[in-house]
């Protein structure tokens, strides 16, 4: 679901700049705000695509993409559909975390579905910023895994 | 009953499909693409799963992606709707595999029925009324013709794999029967896989009738009737009703009870329709049969206050039929009306982008199955069905008023759609007079 501080924000960016409409889109989803016609107080007309993750509730996924674009955050998004894994099994340490450098054929993760366990590339160089998802956590296609700095 | 069912399709299918669940207390999962990102219906799904990219090779034809998402939803059930992987065999067994229900017949009842030579060897055992044509595949060109010669030009050859209206070809005499017939093996082993055809007389003049039956897995079968589908341009249905015009209640009854025996014959439990064309003296001979829910099936619904979708989900939970025979009732006449993005005027052509402006029909008698709201994109990646228009009403003058009265309601802008074409039609006094046979449409669009 979208931040309620960075909706703030962006309504006050809209009337600062006198914009009418103002459309964001991420990996997870699109707002859209309308302002109101020539009436002082037209309240914005705020329609959000919902987020789509399993859980219905607050995601704790990635935060809108507007931001990460701007800091240079390139995302590490899961091919398929299936289970998250962070390490190569139980006993071992994970394949990265906060802070290590990954080249496009670092293995990040592995993705299980069907008893069939996938490793994921990084496919882009840099230095990982966050992990957004837990290690055994379902995940769509298309769904950010990690944030990463770009080299 | 269910705890979790996913629904492997989109659209106003899985609209419906979601609808019937949430009124049987069971929870649903949604999968969409990309290209699917942000449709309203998908927030009324308990949860929804992003599948891949548009094309529905990356999706919704993408068996490992949905058993993956059925697999972390923890779904025990998968609807699979129609169209995509609805009859498709090998899904069906990888469900099986995979400890999921696949609310649909077994891998085995679906290829009984879905391979039309077996299906019409099935037919004959059960006294079902087929076309005169050739025994099952035609060995060679020569038993094709001494076969066309038996039942008379001009005849139509059909892949055995094919549906849907692809993959024939008619043939008028000995010349044409057999330059079209190695075209059409060739087509067919390109298209389908599997180059066998076979031969059957063709009616110049006749009407698609189809009936809708469901079984259950203990042996029990009921048909809701018949729809006449014959409106109807390059093999696509556009208008569906039910009961068929002037058909004769024995003749209604006999083709009805020959299709329960098809379907109980095959151990089919589920929906199943099966097709005919009825020519002018309304001898029935059965085309193919549809082992899955039918676009058209609410047309039966209206008819006989009976619910498909749910039915299915409940024999499919191994629940026994609902209602039997004695308990199935027709009641009035209903009609549905497909609404398609396309511009008639320009051959049809799909009108795809954003609909601005969306006012819905409504009133007595009237409902729409669509999952299109205002702002909604039209993707491209999928067929142009947006939408059906049904009403229902006393009898079938009273229907068409209430259809023409409705359709004049229902406003999509700025895309173009079919509306125009069904207002037309609502007028056209060939379809007022009704019985219009399956070429009707054609012949009006080439004036």
């Amino acid at each position: 679901m979208v931040d309620y501080r960075r909706l703030k924000e962006l309504i006050k960016l809209m009337t600062e700049n006198d914009l009418s409409e103002l459309e964001l889109r991420d990996q997870q989803e699109t707002v859209v705000i309308k302002r109101g016609g020539a009436a002082a107080q037209g309240v914005p007309y705020i329609a959000a695509a919902p987020a789509t993750a399993l859980r219905p509730a607050a995601a704790t996924d990635a935060a809108p993409g507007v931001e990460d674009e701007e800091a240079g955050l390139r995302p590490i998004v899961s091919p398929m559909v299936g289970t998250f894994y962070s390490a190569p099994d139980p006993e071992s340490p994970a394949f990265v975390s906060v802070g290590s450098n990954v080249s496009p054929e670092t293995v990040v993760c592995i993705v299980e579905a069907m008893k069939v366990f996938s490793e994921i590339k990084a496919e882009c160089s840099g230095r990982v910023e966050k992990v957004l998802v837990k290690s055994g956590e379902p995940v769509e296609y298309g769904q950010r895994l990690f944030l990463v700095r770009a080299a | 009953m269910f705890s979790r069912i996913l629904i492997a399709n989109r659209g106003e299918i899985a609209l419906r499909i979601i609808r019937a669940c949430r009124e049987l207390g069971v929870e649903t999962v949604a999968v969409y693409s990309e290209a699917d990102r942000g449709a309203p219906y998908l927030r009324l799904a308990d949860q929804s799963i992003c599948i891949g990219g548009g094309p529905a090779s990356e999706s919704y034809l993408n068996i490992a992606r949905i058993i993956s998402a059925a697999e972390i939803s923890n779904a025990d059930a998968i609807h699979p709707g129609y169209g995509f992987l609805a009859e498709n065999a090998h899904f069906a067994e990888v469900c099986r595999d995979c400890r999921i229900e696949f609310i649909g017949p077994t891998p085995e009842a679906m290829a009984k029925l879905g391979d039309k030579v077996a299906c019409k060897q099935l037919a004959k055992q059960n006294k079902v009324p087929l076309f005169p044509g050739s025994e099952g595949a035609v060995a060679d060109e020569d038993a094709a013709v001494a076969v066309a010669k038996k039942i008379g030009y001009p005849v139509i050859i059909k892949a055995a794999a094919g549906g849907g209206g692809r993959g024939m070809r008619v043939a008028n005499n000995e010349v044409t029967l057999r330059a079209g017939l190695r075209q059409a093996q060739q087509e067919a082993a390109a298209a389908f896989g599997n180059g066998s055809v076979f031969i059957e007389k063709f009616l110049e003049r006749a009407r698609h009738v189809e009936v809708q039956v469901l079984a259950d897995k203990h042996g029990e079968a009921v048909h809701l009737c018949e729809r006449d589908c014959s409106v109807q341009r390059r093999h696509q249905k556009l208008i569906e009703e039910a009961p068929g015009p002037g058909i004769d209640a024995k003749r209604r009854d006999e083709v009805c009870k020959a299709a329960v025996r098809l379907v109980k014959a095959a151990k089919y439990h589920g929906a199943a329709t099966v097709e005919f064309l009825m020519d002018e003296k309304q001898n029935f001979s059965m085309l193919e049969v549809n082992t899955r829910v039918q676009v058209e099936h609410p047309v039966t619904e209206l008819i006989t206050g009976l619910d498909i979708v749910k039915t299915m989900i409940r024999v499919a939970a191994g629940e026994p039929m609902p209602f039997k025979q004695k308990d199935v009732h027709i009641k009035g006449h209903a009609i549905e009306c497909r609404i398609n993005a396309e511009d008639v005027a320009r051959n049809f052509a799909p009108s795809a982008g954003v609909i601005t402006r969306f006012e819905p029909p409504g009133g007595p008698g009237v409902r729409l199955e669509t999952h299109v709201v205002t702002g909604y994109r039209v993707p491209p990646n999928y067929d142009s069905m947006i939408g059906k228009l049904l009403v229902h009403d006393d009898d079938r003058a009273s229907a068409i008023r209430r259809m023409d009265r409705a359709l004049r309601e229902f406003i999509i802008e700025p895309i173009k759609t079919t509306i125009p074409l069904h207002r037309d039609l609502m007028s056209d006094a060939a379809f007022n007079k009704g019985g219009v046979d399956i070429h009707y449409l054609e012949r009006l669009l080439k004036k």
